[in-house]
């Protein structure tokens, strides 16, 4: 607290009452309400009337085109003795780790390799990183499908030419899931690189001068200036890729082609979102499909609470 | 944000249903000029040119014809349409989707008040009954039945020392067990995989031969008991094990890719199967040739129009059923785009039963797959008959492709059906 308080200032009378200034009060107090107003109301319209509404829906077993009837948590109790809804949680799980902790070493390194100050072209490389992030995701899907093709593919030609057996990654359950990973991950690490440079970029250049006039190395330095630096942001990488790979939905969606909503014959790809969208627009079973969302909700609120816990934590650890 | 985005598809659910909850009730021949009307049918199977034809007699009369997508698309659509309250004037509907709509009447104009009576008798009863609600309301009009049939390519079957006559052919395969047996002697042969997969080619064509298949005469669900869906399935499984399929899953994009190389030898030709052939292999024309079904007889797949309850113009939407979806409209539909006809009148028309296909070696399109609807006992369709296949077809995809147990397919298969349909 910097500013301080003038004893005069604290003395002054109030003004006296007046039914005039009483108005202007009440309009003064008010006034800052309506300025923020259009996002609450947004908010309310688009974000917590359906929210609310996909809680209720979930009551019910509800056809779109017939009957609604209230039948309570049925669809819970269901849902946690489906073993297709814990297989798409798997599916997600897996599909998660598997993009996000390559994702982001990859970005770490990257980040540490632009920010040299000896790179040239390195704002050439800054922007490159981002192409694939501006890249449709539709493309992507369609790219990585026939690359990774079993009988077509490029990348199973080139196994084929180290004397390789062909992989079936759209058949299996893990080639499925190193397939999906690799477009997530190939699809937003520039994003997250440029995070981590922007963050290094703060921190003064004679940290790394006086790091190496005391003899550490490339990799000590790494260690000791660059991922403390960068333990919030990476902290808040994590929550956000996290949060995005419980939705990953278009990229298994292409990938299984002809294969519809179950992504394969086992539903060896079929993440949350999917097997959500298959049960409310497949099977229109919209109150299943609600109470599926439900669960994906819980989810999320979860893991940005152990996100706040975190942080928070952080926080205090570096006063 | 993040919040909104996990739910966001289902809240836009929700809201449909919502506005559909408070809009007035709309009756059939609300404020149209009779002039115009919407058609939402599905893509691949040419509806564009019945709808020029139509144009062409009728240039007074438009028609706004949107392809919304595959079948399943189309219907899915169609359920949201109906849900929020603004819908076309006319839409096509797949066989195997057509129960949900049947079971809520309450959706579309009851068409025996446009004079659905009268032309009733045209089409096949059990095509017909399918699209008969339970209190008699009449939802839908067929328009072109699948019939089944095998096509082959004659140039690989020459490579491998098998007959090209499609006769000959035929005579190799009068059940599933020959079909397969001659899949191993080419696959001996040639190294190469004699089949797409074994869940469409096999697996879905038996399974359409029975006299019952998933649902029994009064309505009750007997997929898990039916002797004769275990027997379809037991030929399914035996063909994804006996090493002849290319393991291709019917309209993938390796599936498409491997048709047009000769990844694998014949598939499973419904008679609308013949246009995706033409389409994904366009540079083997003339390498085809179509042979009888083992077993010979049964029907897969078919298509209904239906006109919605909110329509703006069920009238002119009715001229064009009642025009083009007569025996003579079929007939000229068949000429132009081979989709087979519903309308028994007509199959022994010169048209038909004279009918060659160039693409196919010159295959008597027409006796071909009339014939395979001669002798059939139609089976009853259900509301989850969809859900049912995918799931069943599943089951042997998965001992085919990803190594799945083939000793317990049947149980898994059984125990997922459950699981998906909840009976």
């Amino acid at each position: 607290m910097t500013g301080t308080l003038t004893p005069a200032r604290i003395a002054a009378p109030p003004p006296p009452p007046s039914p005039a200034g009483a108005a202007r009060r009440l309009r003064d107090r008010l006034t800052p309400y309506g300025y923020i107003a259009p996002f609450f109301v947004l908010f309310a319209v688009f974000g917590l009337f359906p929210l609310l509404f996909t809680f209720y829906v979930a009551l019910f077993d509800w056809n779109p085109i017939g009957d609604r009837t209230f039948i309570g948590v049925d669809n819970f109790t269901r849902m946690f003795a489906d073993p297709r809804f814990w297989n798409a949680a798997g599916n997600t799980l897996s599909i998660w780790v598997l993009s996000t902790v390559p994702q982001l070493l990859l970005a770490l390194l990257l980040a540490h390799v632009l920010n040299h100050a000896r790179l040239r072209f390195a704002l050439f490389f800054r922007m490159v990183v981002l192409v694939p992030y501006i890249t449709s995701v539709a493309a992507t899907a369609i790219v990585f499908a026939q690359l990774f093709d079993r009988d077509y593919g490029l990348l199973n030609w080139l196994l084929g030419l180290v004397g390789i057996d062909p992989v079936d990654f759209t058949g299996s359950t893990w080639g499925s899931h190193v397939l999906i990973a690799t477009m997530v991950a190939w699809r937003w690490f520039g994003y997250n690189t440029l995070l981590y440079l922007a963050s290094l970029q703060a921190i003064s250049r004679e940290v790394y001068e006086a790091a190496s006039i005391d003899g550490a190395g490339e990799w000590q330095r790494f260690r000791h200036i660059t991922v403390p630096a960068l333990r919030p942001i990476i902290i808040f990488t994590v929550v956000t890729s996290t949060i995005g790979g419980l939705q990953i939905f278009t990229e298994p969606l292409l990938l299984s082609g002809g294969g519809g909503l179950t992504c394969g014959a086992v539903r060896q790809c079929q993440t949350l979102t999917l097997f959500l969208y298959e049960q409310g627009f497949g099977q229109f079973q919209f109150g299943y499909g609600s109470a599926i969302g439900v669960a994906l909700f819980v989810m999320v609120v979860v893991i940005a609470a152990v996100n706040y816990v975190l942080s928070r934590r952080l926080r205090g650890e570096g006063r | 944000m993040k919040l909104r985005r996990t739910t966001w598809s289902l809240v836009l659910a929700g809201a449909l249903a919502m506005s559909a909850a408070c809009s007035p009730g709309t009756g059939g021949g609300g404020g149209g000029d009779g002039k115009s009307f919407e058609f939402w049918s599905f893509t691949a199977i040419n509806q564009k040119a019945s709808v020029d034809a139509y144009r062409d007699k009728h240039p007074d009369v438009e028609v706004k014809l949107t392809e919304v997508g595959t079948s399943t698309e189309t219907a899915q659509a169609l359920t949201t349409a109906l849900a929020g309250g603004k819908v076309p004037d006319l839409v096509l509907i797949q066989g195997d989707d057509l129960p949900k709509f049947v079971q809520q009447p309450q959706n579309f104009v009851d068409l025996r008040t446009l004079g659905a009576d009268d032309v009733k008798g045209d089409y096949l009863d059990w095509v017909m009954g399918q699209s008969t609600a339970k209190g008699g309301e009449v939802v839908g009009i067929p328009t072109d039945v699948g019939g089944m049939a095998v096509a082959y390519r004659t140039d690989l079957f020459a490579a491998a020392g098998l007959p090209t006559d499609r006769d000959q052919v035929s005579a190799l395969w009068p059940t599933w067990e020959a079909f397969i047996e001659t899949g191993k002697r080419y696959t001996q042969a040639t190294g190469k995989a004699f089949v797409d997969n074994a869940a469409t080619s096999v697996f879905s064509q038996a399974v359409n031969q029975g006299a019952q298949k998933y649902y029994d005469d009064g309505g009750e669900l007997i997929y898990a008991t039916n002797p004769e869906v275990k027997a379809a399935f037991d030929v399914g499984v035996k063909a994804a094990t006996a090493g002849i399929t290319a393991k291709q899953p019917s309209f993938s994009s390796g599936w498409s890719a491997g048709m047009a190389q000769g990844q694998f030898a014949t598939l499973a030709a419904p008679s609308w199967m013949l246009n995706a052939i033409r389409s994904n292999a366009p540079d083997t024309k003339g390498k085809w040739d179509i042979a009888k079904v083992p077993g010979e007889w049964g029907n897969w797949g078919g298509s209904y129009l239906a006109i919605p309850k909110g329509a703006k113009n069920p009238q002119a939407a009715w001229s064009y059923i009642k025009e083009m979806q007569s025996p003579q409209g079929q007939l000229e539909h068949f000429v132009r785009s081979g989709a087979l006809p519903s309308t028994p009148s007509v199959y022994k028309d010169d048209k038909m039963a004279f009918a060659k296909d160039e693409f196919f070696s010159n295959a008597p399109t027409g006796t071909i797959y009339t014939d395979s609807l001669l002798g059939l006992k139609p089976f009853r369709i259900g509301p989850d008959t969809s859900a049912i296949n995918q799931e069943l077809g599943n089951a042997i995809a998965n001992v085919e492709q990803s190594g799945g147990n083939a000793a317990t397919a049947w149980d898994d298969a059984v125990r997922n059906t459950k699981t998906a349909i909840g009976k």
